[in-house]
């Protein structure tokens, strides 16, 4: 059990089980027994089913519905040669006996006799075939009953497990915003600082836009072009092929996913992003995005990377960005190495963060 | 000083576990005192046939003098019995009935203990529920000693017993949750009692490798060692680790030892070996990774001890509260009670070798401190000792009358027994009775012959 953990050199199987118990909780959600399960089932199932469609208490209305099977009582169908002579009088049996051959002078009643005797005995055959043929109806129907309570009983448990499921995608979700939430906010208090021995390059560009073509925003709006802009990029320095130090790279990060967040990108820039009075509104989240690189001075190099949005989206989901040093590998459209700021990091030494104020975002 | 062992069956061949620890004691408190075993004929506790000569012989040097069973058990007429008085209401008369029914019915060998009583010192009875011990302790009272084994089942329920260990000198417990259900049923706490159980005959150089090459098992494996039977959970063993073999991750092995009467499933990691003698039993236990004991009803599980004492891990049913409080008072085993915490408790033992090898110690060690020969003949010299400075109390009165024993007043068993408390007796779960657990006997207010408050016919 490789995640189970004890920590003294003795062991306390009281509190293995625990472990072990909060383990299968952990895994499998609440642990109902069998007749937490059937008890669901009877008492709280309009909860997980539409109470429309079943009874909770569909095996007991049926029983009290269904008296329990007895056998018919069946009539006496028996005809014997001596029946049509029957009775419980002594005497008047001896007359007819004696008078029978007289009987028989006016018609045959062997003839009767045989008939009837052969229709009682269809009679009984009948019956019988009847009594077993409801018995297996009703056996049957036993069956049918229990399967269908036995169905019942399992829906509940699957609309249990549904709930479960639910539940633990929630919590799931909530943990995945809150994980992007904190690193957000280790991003934030993660500065570049340079060593004393590394090179220090000029601040950061305020790059203008790049005369290149941008086909991922059809519909930009107009940028104002700050002043910056008009400053010439550094140059960048021989053998350095990232110039840009993780500092920078994660500014830039933080900058897209607050651009992504709509519209309070606007307060997380400082209402820099905000569209300007005069400026006509975007039409589209393109239009949105470049409405913030517009306002963003900072930004203007990225422009030829939003088209690389989603990816950089999948990236952060997969924890591919996770790390400052790792590489972003989205194409990158032709001459955006151009625009890349000549930042002169530091390539022998790593980065080493400093703590800052965190991030009101 | 002069012993009597009283059993239902003994010998060197018998090896169902009161009979075995019968035997165990008597040949190792015959080093201290002159020791005779006082027996049947029969060696089928199913039917109690007379299969051995009576009258003495020598058993490992024991003497061992043996009683003719007057009447074989008829197993249809025990079931209704049984029926009778665990579940219906019913009478005295009943009981007494259904004791009859149990056997081994042998007036012979009470006729025996009332008329020699007198000749020993103490007389071992073994076995509550059996004829042997219930009239046997009646007829030498003031010398008896029980060592019940009493097991949750029905039987504890029964009125006929609360005043039988309300009436002997004292008895020696299996268990502490063994002392705790006879206490609640019986409010017996003032009789003399200690917990001692029994030892094993653990070889001291079990060869693991002997048994992998006699039998070709390779790998890691568990292994159950007893009958495969229901009652003793096996079904629900197969189940689970049936379920177990589902999971990739697990490699154990499942080897069964013991004569089988339950369909054993049929997969390759699932090995029955049938009846093995001890020393294949041992080796196998040596060359296990654990023992799984799933018995729902156990007084006490030899077994387990054996497996504690070659340093092996226990996985016990957590049904069983004696299993379970022997884990939790060893730290020597793991236990469950559903499927789920089999699965992982068997990874845990399986997968943490660190955890592993910790329990197997622990269970070295308690084995060591409670079960070893010295220490379970220390506590029987010492309860002999004790007894003899003690005054014996007054006889068993004889039992009630006719009347009395025909009122149909007595609860049936199963209630009695829902009653008693299930917790393990370790300081969590401090031993105390249910609210409804009866403080005194249902049949303590009409006593079936310990004295008060009984009417005479």
């Amino acid at each position: 059990m490789p995640d189970f953990n004890v920590r003294s050199d003795s062991v306390n199987v009281e509190q293995i089980m625990e472990q072990i118990r909060a383990r299968i909780r952990e895994k499998r959600g609440v642990d109902y027994t069998e007749q937490q399960i059937r008890d669901l089932a009877a008492v709280k199932l309009e909860k997980f089913l539409d109470p429309k469609g079943v009874r909770s208490d569909l095996l007991e209305r049926y029983r009290r519905l269904q008296p329990a099977y007895e056998p018919p009582e069946l009539p006496n169908y028996e005809f014997e040669d001596s029946t049509l002579y029957e009775t419980h009088r002594g005497p008047l049996r001896f007359i007819r006996k004696l008078l029978n051959p007289l009987l028989k002078l006016f018609f045959n009643p062997n003839k009767l006799i045989q008939a009837l005797h052969i229709q009682s005995k269809l009679n009984a055959m009948y019956a019988e075939r009847e009594a077993r043929r409801e018995a297996a109806r009703r056996a049957t129907d036993q069956l049918t009953y229990e399967l269908i309570h036995n169905l019942v009983v399992e829906t509940t448990r699957l609309g249990i497990e549904v709930k479960n499921l639910k539940m633990r995608v929630e919590s799931v979700g909530s943990r995945l915003e809150f994980n992007e939430r904190r690193a957000r906010a280790l991003e934030s208090v993660v500065a570049y600082k340079p060593g004393e021995g590394d090179v220090v390059a000029p601040p950061p560009p305020r790059a203008p836009a790049p005369s290149a073509p941008r086909p991922q925003q059809p519909q930009s709006a107009p940028m104002p072009q700050p002043l910056q802009a008009a400053q010439p990029p550094a140059p960048m320095l021989p053998g350095a092929p990232s110039p840009e130090g993780p500092g920078q790279r994660s500014r830039r990060r933080r900058r897209r996913r607050g651009r992504r967040g709509g519209g309070s990108a606007a307060g997380i820039m400082g209402g820099q992003g905000a569209p300007q009075p005069g400026a006509p509104e975007a039409s589209g989240p393109a239009g949105q995005e470049g409405a913030d690189e517009g306002s963003d001075i900072e930004t203007m190099d990225e422009g030829t990377d939003m088209s690389a949005v989603p990816t950089d989206d999948l990236q952060q989901f997969s924890g591919a960005s996770a790390h400052p040093s790792e590489p972003l590998t989205r194409p990158q459209p032709s001459g955006s190495a151009a625009v890349e700021p000549a930042d002169a990091g530091p390539t022998d030494a790593g980065p080493r963060p400093v703590k800052t104020e965190p991030d009101p975002q | 000083m002069k012993l009597a062992v009283v059993v239902q069956r003994y010998g060197q061949t018998i090896n169902g576990g009161a009979e075995l620890h019968a035997r165990y004691i008597a040949e190792h408190l015959a080093k201290h005192a002159e020791v005779e075993v006082l027996t049947t004929c029969a060696t089928d506790y199913v039917t109690w046939r007379n299969e051995l000569q009576p009258g003495v012989e020598t058993v490992n040097g024991v003497a061992v003098r043996r009683f003719r069973v007057k009447r074989e058990r008829d197993p249809r007429v025990f079931g209704r019995r049984s029926d009778r008085v665990f579940a219906h209401r019913h009478s005295l008369g009943d009981e007494l009935d259904w004791l009859d029914a149990e056997g081994p019915t042998s007036p012979a060998l009470v006729d025996y203990i009332g008329k020699h009583a007198d000749e020993f010192d103490f007389c071992l009875f073994f076995s509550y529920r059996y004829y042997h011990a219930y009239y046997g302790a009646r007829a030498a009272a003031s010398r008896a000693i029980l060592v019940p084994t009493a097991e949750r089942d029905e039987a504890i329920g029964l009125s006929i017993f609360p005043p039988l260990f309300r009436a002997v000198r004292a008895l020696m417990y299996n268990s502490p949750e063994e002392r705790a259900m006879i206490h609640a049923v019986a409010s017996n706490q003032a009789i003399p009692g200690v917990v001692v159980g029994v030892g094993s005959e653990v070889p001291g150089n079990p060869q693991p490798g002997r048994f992998r090459q006699k039998y070709n098992i390779r790998g890691p494996f568990a292994v159950y060692v007893g009958r495969i039977d229901q009652n003793k959970g096996c079904k629900e063993l197969f189940e689970f680790f049936q379920g177990y073999l589902r999971d990739p991750s697990g490699r154990l092995t499942l080897v069964l030892i013991g004569k089988e009467l339950l369909p054993i499933p049929s997969h390759q990691r699932i090995r029955h070996l049938g009846f093995v003698d001890d020393t294949d039993k041992f080796d196998a236990m040596a060359a296990a990774d654990l023992l799984i004991m799933p018995s729902y009803f156990e007084s006490l599980s030899m077994v387990a001890l054996e497996a504690w004492a070659l340093g092996k891990p226990v996985l016990a049913n957590g049904k069983c509260d004696v299993l379970k409080g022997q884990c939790i008072r060893s730290n020597a085993g793991l236990y469950y009670e559903n499927y789920a915490e089999f699965e992982e408790t068997l990874a845990a033992i399986e997968q943490n070798r660190w955890l592993s090898g910790t329990l197997g110690r622990n269970g070295r060690q308690f084995f060591r401190e409670h079960y070893d020969w010295p220490v379970i003949e220390r506590k029987y010299l010492e309860m002999f000792d004790r007894l003899k400075k003690e005054t014996p109390a007054k006889a068993l009165d004889p039992l009630p009358g006719w009347f009395d024993r025909r009122r149909q007043d007595l609860p049936a068993a199963e209630e009695v027994l829902a009653k008693l408390p299930t917790e393990p007796a370790t300081p969590r779960f401090a031993p105390r009775a249910e609210p409804g657990a009866p403080s005194t006997s249902p049949g303590q207010a009409r006593s079936t012959g310990s004295g008060q408050g009984r009417r005479q016919a």
